[in-house]
């Protein structure tokens, strides 16, 4: 992985995003911090719904349809912006233990959304009176914020991986 | 004052601190994250743009309690970020336009509370709004991401004061854990 980022560090997009980073780098993060507020803000209101605690006059199919698509298309916004960083600096990114849980938890979140938003459009209303009323769906929403939230903080330590000691393999470096 | 602020003990312990200034910074970009994203939410049904179908008055229900829970979040922790480094920050350009950021963002606030909220009563439940709502919430969109450009800025020209060589940095994780030294 070493040797992979010191290449992908001397091929001419990375040069350019070095070259630039005064403006660069801070314009990617900018993009790359809305990005995941419009996630967190999609996760939450999914959230509350199928807590009871918000949009309790629309159904939970209803209120999925209105905020997965913004859930997905972040998503993407925020893999083109978090490549554009792996490329711009990519030993920072790629050797870093922060980086790699942070792949494994956005791996769990997508996965989540994606299923749940398939299973909710196959089951559509016979779900919304069984599952959806259900503690375990309450507790898988509880755990995916909490997720989300993870993902926001291995994003920051990122650029703090010595906290991880000897597990970050910067120190290795 | 921004010289006894910095030299206060909370703000001298997060800075001999290995995890305080991290933990910090990623509990405010989550509470910003819930502040954006809420907003956004809200501004888009003011511009005709999502959640037409729901009056105006049950989004804020839905809403505003969890933005102002989040912004609460977000500057306690930027102000103990703040009094870590005062005199740097107080004097960072970008940390100054973040500031006018959220004066404005405010006053948009106020603008939208003594012009169209006061007649939401006749347009809260239907798809279209006035124009004043749709100003403001253009407006509040633009701050916003205005404040999230400027804030991520001030981490790129602030520098944070060094730890003194011989302060004793807390154990880091592995050290929490009890793990043996490799």
């Amino acid at each position: 992985m070493n040797q992979f980022a010191l290449w992908l560090a001397s091929t001419p997009p990375s040069v350019f995003i070095q070259e630039h980073n005064a403006w660069a780098v801070p314009a990617i993060q900018s993009v790359h911090i809305v990005g995941i507020a419009l996630i967190m803000g999609s996760v939450l209101m999914i959230d509350l719904r199928i807590l009871g605690l918000a949009w309790t006059d629309r159904t939970l199919q209803q209120t999925t349809n209105r905020f997965g698509p913004w859930l997905t298309g972040s998503l993407w916004v925020l893999l083109a912006t978090g490549l554009l960083m792996v490329v711009g600096e990519p030993v920072r990114e790629l050797v870093s233990f922060s980086f790699w849980l942070k792949m494994a938890l956005v791996a769990l979140g997508a996965l989540v959304a994606v299923s749940f938003q398939r299973a909710l459009r196959r089951h559509d209303q016979q779900w919304e009176r069984t599952v959806a009323q259900g503690s375990s769906l309450k507790l898988l929403a509880v755990v995916t914020f909490f997720v989300w939230i993870g993902v926001i903080f291995l994003g920051r330590l990122i650029a703090y991986d010595h906290v991880w000691g000897s597990w970050s393999p910067a120190k290795r470096l | 004052m921004l010289e006894w602020l910095q030299r206060t003990a909370v703000a001298v312990s997060i800075r001999d601190s290995l995890y305080s200034f991290p933990v910090l910074e990623s509990i405010h970009v989550v509470g910003l994250a819930l502040v954006f994203g809420t907003i956004a939410i809200l501004d888009l049904r003011l511009l005709g743009l999502a959640s037409t179908d729901r009056p105006v008055s049950r989004l804020m229900a839905d809403l505003l309690k969890w933005t102002w829970a989040a912004f609460a979040l977000t500057a306690l922790t930027g102000g103990l970020m703040f009094s870590t480094n005062a005199i740097v920050y107080f004097h960072n350009t970008f940390f100054r336009i973040k500031m006018l950021l959220l004066v404005l963002a405010a006053v948009n606030m106020l603008v939208f509370e003594l012009t169209a909220r006061k007649t939401m009563a006749r347009w809260d439940g239907g798809p279209s709004t006035p124009p004043a709502a749709k100003v403001v919430a253009a407006l509040s969109l633009v701050i916003w991401v205005g404040v999230i450009v400027a804030g991520r800025v001030i981490g790129f020209t602030a520098t944070r004061t060094s730890v003194p060589a011989q302060a004793q940095p807390d154990p880091n994780f592995e050290d929490l854990l009890g793990l043996p030294e490799k």
